[in-house]
């Protein structure tokens, strides 16, 4: 019976690859004999086509922050600037642009560092008991979602949450953290940190192991083997996860709305308001590119300074 | 090197004692402390979601189902889950023939400009999430398709893109040409040696985009909370609007569905590639 069956499957695919490839020679012989370069082309294009979404998208965004915003009729199709000089004169703007910027990169200064020895230990352990459980602890988080964890960090930070309620055993308390920047931050690393792993694992891996012991052997410590050789040569996982980690927290929203409470906001805040509070699209347009060329000279000026890292997909050396 | 299985595991345990406090104490401290970190907010709503009352304590004041009984007579929340489900599954498939064709194109041909290629196949990445959702929020608005669910599959698959093509590409990389030009010199088809020499090989990449590009999408927010209406809207954004009102036990219950879902995600990709290989990709 089932060996019936797969005889019967056998002779569908022998068909279909028949019928497939009679279509294929229906093409000119050189096409798919020699392959030439141009088929390359052709293979990308749907992702161009896919990724393209986005590039039309930030033209006709830097066209939108031009467009003049009415309260009755939302969008006049009239070029104006007053967009640009409302968000550079604006104080309030001013000051949500700073605390993003700043607090993103703080996130990013701590969220690398606290992944580097993770990173390093998941790696380099022999212990395989150890490996799993670091791993483990690192993709369930990682696989969890934001709004879940957000939900969760609320949990534990507010008011009768875990925290106040482990602090008023001792008599201390209860200590607010809901709506504090403390309490963004303890939850921004939170999401990024696994984030900051996952892109330096890799920079780890491919680093010599006989170079360690070889730093060891000639008298250097563990901290010293550790600055000097794993962390020069992790640069490209380091690279890659200071992008990862910056772009993504610079653009964060779920965790100032919900652990933030409203009282720490993120430019996608604001963002979302102008969009979906006021209708302001070209103010809302403003913004994005405004975040867009900011978080793109970061990110520039990483790729220049160390280079793509993990994040480009010739990393491992492929070209011939 | 021979000993009895006691020994080798007391042996293993002294080993684990040793590399645990002892030996780098800080160090070890510092990664357990990271640990729970990591795994507290996952843990905590877990926990919470068994509470019998409908406050949230600690320490929880008894343990029920009564939570997940109440469940499946939530309309919008089993709606929501349908919605996203579709939504991730679609998104998966649609990233596959394109996560292959890209990584193959970008991996095997002598393109000019490939560094620009690159670059801009992390668009994705380096155009902020709110951005691309105000993008795509203007693009399926021009178009008058907001509202329908295929709109939030294609927004999933834009975003979470090269995440398919880096784990192809890793494994287009490790696939030696030689192989196929090994098939072909049998006088295998190209289009044979294409089904059965190098789609084999790249499948492990496959498996670990797809499931990668799932589970994202799945949890995706952010986009999904500015391109989505009430007839799209999918779990996660359902859940942020149900938490910002107030924290009932219910929708830890609901919540726990995505905890369940990563348990049993890094289960299967243990099993099917590895979680190393998951990390090496």
């Amino acid at each position: 019976m089932s060996i019936d069956n797969n005889q019967r499957l056998q002779n569908l695919k022998w068909r279909v690859m028949d019928r497939l490839i009679a279509a294929k020679e229906t093409l000119p012989r050189e096409w798919y004999q020699s392959q030439p370069n141009w088929l390359g082309y052709v293979l990308i294009v749907p992702g161009v086509l896919l990724v393209s979404f986005l590039f039309v998208g930030l033209l006709l965004l830097a066209g939108y922050s031009v467009l003049t915003f009415d309260p009755i009729e939302f969008i006049v199709y009239e070029f104006t600037l007053e967009n640009w000089r409302n968000f550079l004169t604006t104080e309030a703007y001013y000051r949500i642009f700073a605390r993003t910027v700043g607090m993103a990169t703080l996130i990013t200064v701590l969220a690398v560092a606290m992944a580097l020895p993770y990173a390093y230990l998941t790696v380099r352990t022999e212990n395989a008991v150890l490996r799993k459980l670091l791993l483990v602890c690192l993709f369930v988080p990682f696989f969890t979602g934001v709004i879940v964890r957000a939900y969760g960090w609320m949990i534990i930070l507010g008011q009768n949450g875990l925290v106040n309620t482990g602090l008023g055993v001792f008599g201390i308390g209860p200590i607010r953290l809901i709506g504090t920047e403390h309490g963004v931050i303890i939850g921004l690393l939170q999401i990024m940190i696994p984030f900051a792993i996952i892109m330096i694992a890799p920079a780890i891996q491919n680093i010599d192991r006989s170079l360690e012991l070889a730093a060891s052997s000639l008298g250097s410590n563990r901290l010293e083997t550790f600055w000097y050789v794993v962390l020069p040569l992790a640069a490209p996982g380091i690279a890659g996860a200071t992008i990862v980690v910056f772009t993504l927290t610079s653009a964060t929203y779920a965790i100032p709305a919900l652990v933030g409470g409203g009282r720490v906001d993120f430019i996608s805040n604001v963002i979302y308001r102008a969009l979906f509070n006021m209708a302001n699209y070209p103010l809302a347009a403003t913004f994005s590119i405004s975040l867009v060329v900011v978080s793109s000279i970061i990110v520039l000026g990483i790729f220049r300074s160390i280079g793509t890292g993990t994040l480009g997909v010739t990393e491992g050396g492929t070209h011939e | 090197m021979s000993r009895e299985p006691g020994t080798g595991l007391s042996h293993s345990l002294s080993r684990l004692s040793r590399k645990l406090p002892g030996n780098r104490p800080i160090i070890s401290g510092v990664i357990l402390l990271q640990i729970v970190f990591l795994m507290l907010p996952t843990i905590i709503v877990f926990i919470v979601s068994f509470q019998p009352g409908d406050i949230v304590r600690f320490p929880p004041d008894g343990f029920s189902l009564s939570w997940y009984a109440e469940i499946p007579e939530q309309d919008q929340y089993i709606s929501a889950l349908y919605r996203s489900v579709v939504a991730a599954l679609f998104c998966t498939l649609f990233s596959i023939p394109i996560g292959i064709l890209t990584a193959i194109g970008l991996m095997r041909y002598d393109l000019r400009f490939s560094n620009l290629f690159q670059i801009y196949f992390l668009l994705p990445f380096t155009v902020p999430l709110v951005v691309s959702g105000v993008i795509l929020m203007i693009i399926f608005g021009e178009l008058g398709y907001i509202g329908q669910l295929w709109t939030v599959g294609l927004a999933l698959t834009i975003i979470n893109i090269p995440f398919m093509i880096w784990s192809v590409t890793s494994r287009v990389n490790a696939l030696d040409p030689n192989l196929e030009n090994a098939a072909k010199n049998l006088g295998s088809d190209e289009l044979q040696t294409f089904v059965n020499v190098t789609l084999p090989a790249i499948m492990p990449g496959v498996v670990t985009g797809s499931l990668i590009m799932f589970v994202l999408g799945l949890n995706e927010f952010l986009v999904s909370l500015i391109i989505t209406t009430t007839n799209n809207v999918t779990l996660p954004v359902v859940i942020y609007t149900a938490i910002r009102s107030n924290i009932s036990p219910l929708i830890a219950a609901v919540a726990s569905i995505y905890v369940l879902v990563a348990f049993i995600a890094v289960l299967v990709s243990d099993r099917l590639v590895g979680l190393e290989e998951l990390l090496s990709s």
